[in-house]
């Protein structure tokens, strides 16, 4: 980045200005919002480690819980932005199925190579992103409507191409979704050298990214944490990172294919919200439309390719999909849109757009994949599982309000 | 007034909204180094002329000429495209933005692929400085800054892409007296940066206190044009209301002047 190259110090370095304790406060509050989510997180995960005597973060289960939530995290991403734009997507587990039969009759029926196939369910899941992109973007219709019509439309279309489950997918389509990267470093100790460095290379590229912010913010002479708090937490994110990368490591494969995908997504889009001015018009039009376009910010373009995304998204969310389950069926997806939407709003988004984050989404994707598991574990009935995942998506959301509520009444 | 061209000149505009004349036949001109007040009662057609200008509504017939040159403005991104910036009566900002986001909303910087921030923020901090303007950082969300810190943020941002017009609907329609005074001075500084400023306002007080040239629009009309330096009270309410002067000294608008 050659962001900062151009600038000087306005002020001497040194004559930092005392920043009100007002200001402190707000910028606490701000983060407050993401700390929490964070710490709901890990909350959970160890009150179901106590609840199940271990086996929650036993190294499989954790590799499984990332190939089965994987899924829910890459539509989170493309749902985040929908719900920040002020929009919602309903389509996107009818997408699933549609475009996963795509993608396996591509390949079992018209003998296209995987790779071809998985190309081609991408564009797929694009040109379906574009087609209700079009309708709520330049005709006006509300999204809701848009979506709610995809979502019939295209778990029909899924039931025309899949009449029956189309199965014999080539292995290397399924080890997406089932297998793991190759561990060609070998092993230390039963660990997976291949997953260790990983892990290694997370922790090192999280801290020089943070650290490149924190001196481009003394650089400008805005508002920095306290160095201990800064400290404090970068050690806090490399200790949970490098316990998730020992606990991989230990798992049967080491790291999951998808666990990568996800990472790379998670990076890419992260980028794309925060620091593009794509991103930035995302924001603008969730928190006041008709101050965007008179800005010119071109509204209906960015809905426009907002829909497309998460197309796109919902396109390899398909892809994760059909090789978990080896096959493509037409009941596939079902309910997805419902567990993005839920991750989205446990992860901090507002209902009312114009808020919410890539992390938080990811988050919100991973405390209803922990509940899932554990309640599983605990061999707690699905209908009950399903009711408790309900109350805690009402109460992340109640909990989130009344904060709200409180910080604005003080 | 500076130079014979006038940087904005309207001729003959009209517009109607079904059976409504909202403008007939309306002439304008802005120049340079200088603050037209465009003044009138509620519908009197001001905001409909200033959507023009602005580009949010193109009139049904009638020109505008940009240093003399024809010019349409189709669009908001066409109005800045000719160096004209506007500020909305209702305020025409996120709140869930920063204070820079809001400034360089629609004309962000690059660099490669991303924002450059860094950049965006030292202009900010220029911008407000050069308006005396009193925001406690620029990377407050605009949620946290009272109305009349907002409305500075949103005439900062007329600055942003050096325009040459600015059209200020209304900026001080519900602020405080101290907001106002303050709004005042920014719109001082906008002249004296050398742009023209259309200043829309029911207040005659703020009128008087920074217009050079006063036009009054009754019923979507024409209706005079004054040396804000020389003109009465008596003689602009007249316009605005269509009572005769001496009708406005003795009548029941007498009061009105005395606020």
């Amino acid at each position: 980045m050659t962001t900062d190259t151009n600038l000087a110090p306005a002020a001497p370095p040194g004559s930092q200005p005392r920043v009100p304790l007002s200001q402190r406060m707000q910028g606490l509050g701000g983060n407050a919002r993401q700390y929490g989510i964070f710490g709901a997180l890990v909350v959970i995960v160890l009150l179901f480690q106590v609840l199940t005597d271990g086996k929650l973060l036993l190294a499989n289960n954790v590799a499984a819980l990332f190939q089965q939530n994987a899924y829910v995290m890459i539509l989170a991403i493309g749902m985040v932005m929908v719900i920040v734009a002020g929009h919602i997507d309903l389509s996107v587990g009818s997408v699933v199925a549609f475009v996963g039969g795509i993608v396996a009759v591509t390949m079992r029926d018209f003998d296209m190579p995987w790779v071809v196939a998985i190309l081609i369910g991408l564009a797929v899941g694009g040109v379906v992103g574009a087609w209700q992109g079009f309708w709520v973007a330049y005709v006006g219709i509300p999204a809701f409507i848009v979506t709610l019509a995809g979502m019939l439309v295209f778990r029909g279309l899924a039931l025309v191409i899949v009449g029956e489950t189309v199965a014999g997918l080539p292995s290397q389509f399924i080890a997406i979704s089932k297998g793991s990267l190759p561990n060609f470093l070998g092993f230390a100790n039963n660990m997976d050298v291949v997953t260790l460095l990983i892990g290694a290379l997370a922790i090192v590229a999280i801290v020089v990214s943070q650290l490149r912010a924190r001196s481009s913010l003394r650089k400008h002479e805005l508002y920095v944490e306290p160095m201990g708090a800064f400290v404090a937490k970068l050690v806090l994110v490399a200790i949970g990172i490098g316990i998730l990368t020992v606990i991989l490591s230990f798992s049967a494969g080491g790291t999951p294919i998808v666990l990568v995908i996800v990472g790379v997504l998670v990076v890419a889009y992260t980028f794309l919200m925060g620091r593009t001015v794509f991103g930035r018009h995302i924001y603008a039009i969730g928190g006041n439309r008709l101050a965007a376009g008179l800005s010119g910010v071109n509204t209906r373009r960015v809905d426009f390719w907002i829909f497309v995304n998460m197309g796109l998204l919902a396109g390899a969310a398909a892809i994760v999909t059909t090789a978990r389950a080896g096959a493509a069926i037409a009941a596939a997806g079902q309910n997805f849109e419902l567990d993005a939407i839920a991750a989205c709003f446990i992860g901090g988004a507002a209902v009312t757009g114009g808020i919410g984050r890539i992390s938080g989404a990811i988050v919100g994707a991973l405390i209803m994949g922990v509940l899932n598991m554990g309640l599983s574990i605990m061999s707690v009935d699905p209908s009950w599982q399903m009711a408790i995942k309900g109350l805690v998506l009402l109460l992340a959301v109640a909990f989130d309000l009344i904060n709200k509520r409180r910080a604005g009444t003080q | 007034m500076s130079g014979d061209v006038p940087l904005l000149s309207m001729r003959g505009i009209t517009k109607r909204f079904q059976a409504v004349e909202a403008l007939v036949d309306v002439d304008l001109d802005v120049h340079a180094h200088e603050i037209v007040a465009l003044v009138g009662d509620n519908g009197a057609g001001k905001s409909t002329l200033a959507k023009m200008i602005s580009g949010v509504m193109a009139p049904d017939t009638g020109l505008i000429e940009i240093d003399g040159e024809q010019v349409t403005i189709p669009s908001a991104t066409a109005a800045r495209a000719l160096g004209i910036a506007t500020v909305f009566q209702d305020l025409a900002l996120c709140e869930n933005l920063d204070v820079t986001s809001n400034l360089f909303l629609g004309r962000e910087l690059r660099s490669g692929p991303a924002r450059d921030d860094g950049r965006m923020e030292l202009i900010a901090r220029q911008v407000l400085r050069d308006l005396n303007s009193r925001i406690p950082s620029v990377r407050s969300p605009l949620s946290t800054l009272s109305k009349g810190q907002r409305q500075s943020v949103a005439i900062a941002r007329t600055l942003i892409g050096s325009p040459r017009l600015v059209v200020l609907d209304e900026p001080t329609a519900s602020l405080s007296v101290g907001h106002t005074a303050e709004v005042l001075v920014h719109i001082e500084r906008l002249r004296d940066l050398g742009l023209g400023v259309l200043l829309i306002s029911h207040n005659m007080n703020d009128v008087r206190a920074v217009a050079d040239r006063i036009v009054v629009l009754r019923h979507g009309r024409n209706n005079g044009e004054f040396d804000a330096a020389t003109v009465s009270h008596e003689v602009i309410l007249a316009a605005i209301t269509g009572a005769t002067a001496s009708e406005v000294e003795s009548g029941p608008l007498s009061t009105l002047l005395r606020r």
